[in-house]
């Protein structure tokens, strides 16, 4: 199952983290708020609302554009996808740098970029709603 | 888990780590470690100011994992008691020290200026920190909070009442939340460590991921589902005031009453009409109990040259059941705003508000009988109700502007031995009471308890459990022995009391299996009272006697939902407890001679 996935109400976010643990449990078996491909972020101080960020499924997206070796895929239905043996060994890192938003981890054990699969389980945990979220057709 | 504790000396400015597998193995985390520890790097007899004492925190065996498991423990000598200090705390700081690959932390020594502890993972510095000596733990979170992309932080901090050395002082722990109670802030005061700054970067392995992500998929169902905990995500603790108040349990007066005739006027459901603003959880917990509640303070009215104030400044504060009636009810304080700001005061000085609250209805009623005059108080007249008299009260306690005030620093049970006021210094163990007067249990679980805490053993739910039945001496007394060794087990795994009761024993066995650990229930209850046989032993070790326990008269003169409570099945009790747990193996008497020893 895929899902289009939004951000849609960040100021909902109580911080508990259940997205990032959900996330860095699917995709790498580890509970690791640094091995995912959504993110909680603090603003200064815990006194401020939440940042909440993720892949938006850009149709053009600037880490696909500025991969060198065109290691960075982008689908129809937007996002990306990971050619590896293009992405690897490259030590220049343009692609997360590249992500306005900075939704775009590096995995610093393969030094892939960490790629959201639509698997919505970030979603799904979120108690507050602070994600949009519906099965791709 | 990791078994690898992390020693920083803050005299030699260097630090260590020592694997302890052993330690870990048999106690997995938590409590388990920090009692062991506690006996085995306290030296008997040490002064809790002395360069010498330690402070140790450890993580939960299953902290990040499971959903609500979240807490750290903190143990230590504490100065309000001379004894067990213990405190456990939210936030991000079990997960923190986690992340950065540490089962514990022990800090050792004292620096001669202001310090931090800044830790990233195997990184750890010891940095100077005069700048921000003096600022309340508030500004310092918002100093020390790095922008970070990866990992996650905690900041702790201790206030001016903790630089102070206020024996009741607390460690603001990420803002909102607390190592409070038994004077952790003094400690870090002595140290002159005023704040540590943790950044996890490192991740939690699991080695059954898909046993693992089925018994979490299990767990947040039930935590989020479950009405067990709906009361602390729709209001909180701060339900607990109306219902207490329904029951005549609500410690009104400096607990001569038990029922509040303004309770609406600060309820909990008072407080979410009006100024809720948002609710905030620890990392790991979907549930988001606390509840902050936006104070707008306007700037000075002359602010824009002459014309009206359209500025505001608005600040969030944490409120809870506990800290509402301590600084509300308690004093008669029936106005919302004043009950925030007082909250507020507490929170911004690192100041624990449940014993504040304590000391300022004992100052009242001294004040009332003469027992302390204007000349005590510099001028400032305690007042039922009065927030703006409180307000100057507290500020002149944390200066310690006099004799009298520094009394007031040491705690009610110090202040009432020096002026008198006796049978109505709230405290048991030396430490301010909580919130309830709803018969025996809350009388004696705190009592008995290792930290002397309401949480120790639930003794004020055992009140509403036998309400319309004979009262069971051996019901309560076993009630409170088998809660508190159980607590101990949910608190070595890092579990929040708020879940305890989806953290049953049969859950517990399946999260622990799912991770690798084979343990039978009675293999867990053995070991929580293992652990608190570990605090016991070190609490007679220091001096501590149950029997010589002694409890204000006020208890005994109020009216509870069982009518006025009777010194002498209180005894009773005690006897019984005691027995039952000499039965055990547990000695609690001191020996006379280490006891000669600590009289020297």
């Amino acid at each position: 199952m895929r899902f289009h996935i939004e951000v849609v109400h960040p100021e909902r976010c109580i911080g508990c983290y259940s997205c990032v643990y959900a996330c860095s449990r699917h995709l790498f078996n580890v509970i690791d708020p640094s091995k995912v491909a959504v993110f909680v972020r603090v603003n200064g101080t815990l006194a401020n609302p939440f940042t909440i960020m993720a892949c938006r499924f850009c149709k053009n997206p600037e880490c696909a554009l500025v991969c060198p070796r065109g290691a960075l895929q982008p689908l129809p239905e937007g996002g990306i996808t990971l050619i590896a043996s293009k992405c690897e060994g490259c030590k220049t890192f343009d692609c997360i740098n590249a992500c306005m938003i900075r939704a775009l981890a590096l995995d610093k054990t393969t030094n892939f970029p960490i790629i959201c699969d639509r698997c919505g389980d970030c979603a799904k945990y979120c108690p507050h709603n602070v994600f949009k979220y519906e099965e791709m057709k | 888990m990791s078994s690898r504790i992390l020693y920083v000396n803050l005299s030699e400015r260097s630090s260590r780590v020592v694997d302890r597998p052993d330690l870990f193995s048999k106690y997995l985390g938590g409590s388990g470690i920090t009692s062991k520890l506690l006996l085995e790097e306290v030296r008997p007899g040490i002064d809790p100011f002395s360069p010498e004492t330690p402070i140790i925190f450890a993580t939960g065996y299953m902290t990040g994992v499971f959903p609500c498991v979240v807490k750290a423990i903190a143990m230590f000598k504490s100065p309000l008691t001379k004894n067990l200090g213990e405190s456990h705390s939210g936030g991000h700081f079990a997960s923190a020290l986690r992340f950065a690959g540490y089962g514990a932390l022990v800090i050792h020594g004292a620096s001669e200026h202001p310090i931090i502890i800044k830790i990233i993972d195997d990184e750890v510095k010891i940095e100077l920190a005069d700048s921000l000596w003096g600022l309340s733990p508030l500004d310092v979170e918002k100093a020390l909070r790095e922008c970070s992309y990866e990992g996650m932080q905690s900041v702790i901090s201790c206030g001016k009442a903790g630089e102070n050395l206020v024996y009741y002082s607390n460690v603001i722990v990420d803002r909102f939340h607390h190592f409070g109670r038994l004077g952790l802030g003094a400690i870090f005061g002595s140290k002159k460590l005023k704040a540590i700054s943790i950044l996890g970067r490192k991740g939690i392995p699991l080695e059954n991921p898909l046993v693992v992500k089925d018994m979490y998929e299990k767990l947040h169902h039930k935590v989020v589902t479950s009405d067990e905990m709906s009361k602390y995500h729709n209001l909180g603790t701060s339900a607990n005031m109306l219902e207490l108040n329904e029951l005549g349990a609500l410690p009104t007066r400096n607990f001569k009453e038990s029922r509040f005739k303004d309770a609406e006027r600060i309820s909990g459901e008072t407080m979410a009409e009006s100024l809720l603003r948002r609710k905030i959880s620890c990392p790991g917990c979907p549930i988001a109990c606390i509840h902050l509640a936006e104070l707008k303070t306007s700037f000075a009215p002359e602010h824009e040259r002459g014309k009206k104030e359209i500025f505001y400044e608005e600040v969030l504060v944490p409120y809870n059941y506990e800290a509402m009636y301590a600084l509300g009810n308690n004093l008669l304080i029936k106005d919302k705003r004043d009950l925030i700001l007082l909250i507020y005061r507490c929170e911004s000085l690192g100041l624990d508000a449940m014993m504040m609250g304590t000391v300022l209805a004992w100052v009242t009623e001294a004040f009332e009988e003469g027992r302390i005059t204007l000349d005590e108080t510099l001028g400032i007249k305690p007042t039922w109700g009065d927030s703006e008299a409180y307000i100057k009260i507290i500020d002149n306690t944390v200066e310690m502007k006099n004799k009298f005030y520094a009394k007031l620093a040491q705690g009610v049970v110090a202040a009432s031995e020096k002026y008198g006021g006796r049978e109505y210094a709230m405290a048991l163990g030396n430490n301010g009471m909580a919130g309830y007067i709803t018969g025996y249990g809350a009388i004696l679980g705190p009592l008995v308890g290792a930290r002397h805490s309401h949480l120790s053993n639930s003794g004020y739910s055992v009140d509403q459990k036998i309400m319309n039945q004979p009262i069971s001496i051996e019901q309560i007394v076993d009630f409170l022995i088998d809660q508190e060794d159980w607590l101990y087990v949910l608190y070595s795994l890092g579990v929040c009391y708020f879940a305890r009761r989806i953290y049953s024993k049969e859950v517990v066995c399946e999260a622990l299996k799912a991770l690798g650990i084979d343990k039978t229930q009675d293999e867990l209850m053995k070991m929580g009272k293992e652990i608190f046989h570990n605090l016991y032993k070190f609490k007679v070790r220091e001096g501590f006697e149950l029997s010589e326990q002694t409890i204000p008269k006020r208890i005994f003169e109020v009216q509870t939902p069982h009518g006025k409570l009777e010194f002498e099945k209180i005894k009773s009790m005690i006897d019984s407890y005691i027995k039952k747990r000499e039965k055990e193996g547990l000695h609690l008497k001191p020996e006379e001679k280490a006891l000669k020893e600590l009289l020297k």
